[in-house]
């Protein structure tokens, strides 16, 4: 019984040339970064690194021209993102837009919209994060309760989301409402794209384990927001989320976040480990490779117009489960104290605590196993 | 690909199933009359013209119908052979590479023997074997020379490398195969008023196992299309085996049969360990691939020193490198 089928990762172009832009470019802003920072990559927030990479046309990569876009392939935009995370490069302020935000509103956004929002994003200047989860949808999504009603004067918006990533540099939230009063489970959802300095809108950070700002609460009361805000038909919200969610799993995010930890220890070791840590840098990185060969291949699978729904959940349950090994590996073969201020330390320490994140954006374990589940038929 | 790999699988398909099970005395002539010796040599020397891609597809058909035969050596010391420019003997060709034993050497008409001495190929007349068996009941026989070889080869190749490679795909078959069995026999068995499938510890579980066979069957494919790449001369793959690949496959070969197979004997219950019941077929042989041309430890090692060679930086590289190299020029 297949479930993934190998498929040839062939954008056109220039890889190897782009793949030096974008190590150039690195090169040039890295000085401003802390270790801690690289290794939380797509969660750190540099708006002189997301303007740069707007300038250099590496945001937006796949869009039409017309929307500040660049049409490339996607997989030169895979190609990018790999190598701004393998490099540890801060792409947090312009990543959800870039990834989720704009392709949606290219799919499903009204004229207004796309002039609105997509060239800003494409010059790394507009930040969107998404609105999903509440205090009583987590995994259980279709049960959200943030309410939008319909009045002469536009959306009144009333509720609360919760777990935002990003929310508190960000201009608009994707958010899904109930648009339907007295509506149940996945019907009379839709999305509204919400300008975050709309009056009766207030953002609250969350500090996570790590110590850092960079999830929020998000209390909407008495919202007033123009029709317009509406994204594709009304009832149509469950649709437009599913369809994002493979954009969300399969990416080379889902196996790099601990990238900077592997290549510490190489650079501590030296050329010439011994057995026992050559042993483990081998596991580690037979599994990267696999996972990048996974990766790539549901990338080339998106890129042909199919839905690799199933191959993203198995690449992003099998990436997260060797992202948060990593940093366990890394500690049972050292012999430095974690409160120790060299790069293996402070990587391993950093890591640690940060990796319980991996699993729970996107998909718990139990989610994707239940959608890998479903493809086997058993479900 | 090779524009007859269609017509290639679906002979193997049925050709295999019915061969499974089979003593070598019977099954061998069949498989050689299909003419799969020669997939590797090329037309021009009266062979079938085939890649490393279409070894692979075959060796997965092999090890998800249980063939119990030395398909992989023979197609790969036939292609040592060809290209080396020697005319191969008729019959099993099998390896005696560095210290590992010969699968089936009890039954090979030659042996492709490598050492520190080099590379050459003895008739069975030099050879006396030490009788084992692999953990699936398999040939596995140690070499001792007790005559001269037929011819010495010139080759830079570590052949171990790609017998191991070969375990890869066979493994990525019987993996497969595995998760197929499991899924059917928890989606039929009844227990507590419910299919086993119906529970979702059931479900989560398949679930996993299902991970391991998906990155085998895409680490033997990376592997293959490496190898691919490499007898193609494309960028960075031209030059020496791409040991990087081989490595990063038959160690994560490791791993899949560490987590996959206990997973498929959990999910069947007492059934899975009869020896009726094909599941063992499967997993006996997984559990003996493992080690075979190189176990977790060597290949992890290898690759850990590949990896660590040049530090982080070119690591990055030569992942990526490597694997731009295989992107099709426009």
């Amino acid at each position: 019984m297949q479930l993934f089928a190998a498929r040839a990762f062939d954008p056109p172009g220039d890889i190897p040339a782009l793949r030096k832009q974008v190590r150039a470019l690195v090169a040039a802003h890295e000085h401003r970064w802390t270790l801690e920072q690289r290794t939380n990559n797509w969660f750190t927030f540099d708006a002189e690194f997301s303007r740069a990479m707007g300038a250099a046309g590496l945001v937006g990569m796949t869009w039409p021209k017309q929307y500040g876009g660049h049409e490339r392939h996607s997989l030169e935009r895979y190609v990018v993102l790999e190598e701004m995370l393998a490099l540890g490069a801060p792409v947090g302020l312009h990543w959800i837009a870039d990834r989720q935000t704009g392709p949606l509103l290219l799919r499903y956004g009204t004229e207004t919209q796309r002039q609105k929002y997509l060239p800003g994003m494409a010059r790394g200047e507009i930040y969107a994060c998404i609105g999903l989860s509440e205090p009583n949808a987590g995994s259980d999504l279709a049960s959200v309760r943030t309410a939008a009603r319909r009045t002469p004067e536009g959306w009144r918006v009333n509720g609360q989301k919760v777990w935002t990533s990003g929310a508190h540099h960000c201009h608009a939230a994707l958010t899904l409402v109930r648009t339907e009063e007295g509506s149940q489970r996945h019907a009379g959802l839709s999305q509204l794209m919400i300008d975050l300095d709309t009056p009766g809108i207030t953002i609250r950070p969350i500090v996570d384990m790590t110590g850092t700002e960079h999830f929020n609460e998000i209390f909407f009361e008495d919202v007033l927001l123009p029709l317009d805000a509406l994204v594709g038909p009304e009832g149509d919200g469950w649709k437009q989320v599913t369809a994002e969610l493979a954009l969300e799993r399969s990416g080379p995010e889902r196996y790099l976040s601990c990238h900077a930890l592997l290549a510490a220890l190489i650079d501590a070791v030296g050329p010439e480990p011994d057995d026992a840590t050559a042993q483990a840098i081998g596991r580690l990185t037979s599994e990267l490779w696999t996972l990048r060969q996974m990766s790539m291949a549901c990338a080339a699978k998106l890129a042909a117009g199919e839905d690799p729904n199933v191959e993203a959940a198995l690449v992003k349950d099998l990436g997260n489960a060797f992202e948060q090994e990593l940093p366990r590996v890394v500690q049972s073969l050292i012999t430095d104290d974690l409160a120790d201020h060299g790069d293996l330390a402070r990587l391993t320490a950093w890591l640690l605590v940060a990796s319980p994140s991996f699993s729970l954006r996107g998909g718990t374990p139990e989610v994707l196993r239940g959608i890998i589940a479903r493809g086997l038929g058993v479900r | 690909m090779s524009e007859a790999r269609e017509p290639l699988t679906d002979m193997a398909e049925g050709l295999f199933g019915d061969l499974a099970g089979q003593d070598f005395a019977a099954a061998w002539p069949r498989l050689t009359e299909a003419g799969f010796e020669t997939l590797l040599v090329p037309e021009a020397q009266g062979g079938f013209g085939g890649d490393w891609g279409d070894l692979a597809v075959l060796l997965k058909i092999a090890g998800a119908k249980r063939l119990g035969l030395p398909l992989a050596e023979t197609v790969i010391a036939r292609w040592l052979l060809a290209k080396a420019g020697i005319d191969a003997p008729d019959g099993l060709i099998t390896f005696a590479a560095q210290t590992h034993r010969a699968p089936w050497g009890r039954h090979a008409a030659a042996v492709i023997v490598q050492s520190a001495d080099g590379c050459a190929l003895y008739p069975a007349a030099a050879c006396t074997w030490d009788h084992g068996r692999s953990p699936a009941g398999e040939p596995r026989d140690a070499l001792t020379l007790t005559g001269d070889p037929l011819v010495t080869i010139a080759t830079a190749d570590d052949l171990a490398t790609l017998l191991g490679f070969a375990r890869v795909a066979e493994g990525a078959g019987a993996l497969e195969a595995a998760l197929t069995l499991t899924v059917d026999h928890v989606s039929t068995r009844v227990q507590f008023g419910k299919t086993l499938s119906q529970f979702q510890a059931v479900q989560q579980a398949l679930a996993l196992l299902a991970e391991e066979a998906a990155a085998l069957t895409i680490a033997a494919n990376g592997a293959a299309v490496a190898l691919d790449g490499w007898e193609q001369g494309l960028g960075a793959l031209a030059g020496a085996l791409p040991l990087f690949e081989i490595a990063a496959a038959k160690a994560r070969l490791g791993l899949a049969v560490d987590r996959g197979v206990p997973i498929a004997h959990r999910l069947h219950g007492a059934i899975g360990f009869t020896m009726e019941y094909p599941l063992n077929h499967l997993t006996r042989r997984l559990m003996g691939w493992r080690s075979e041309f190189g176990g977790d430890a060597t290949w992890q090692r290898k690759l850990g020193r590949l990896a660590s060679a040049g530090g982080s930086k070119a690591l990055w590289e030569t992942l990526t490198a490597r694997s731009d190299s295989l992107i099709p020029q426009g």
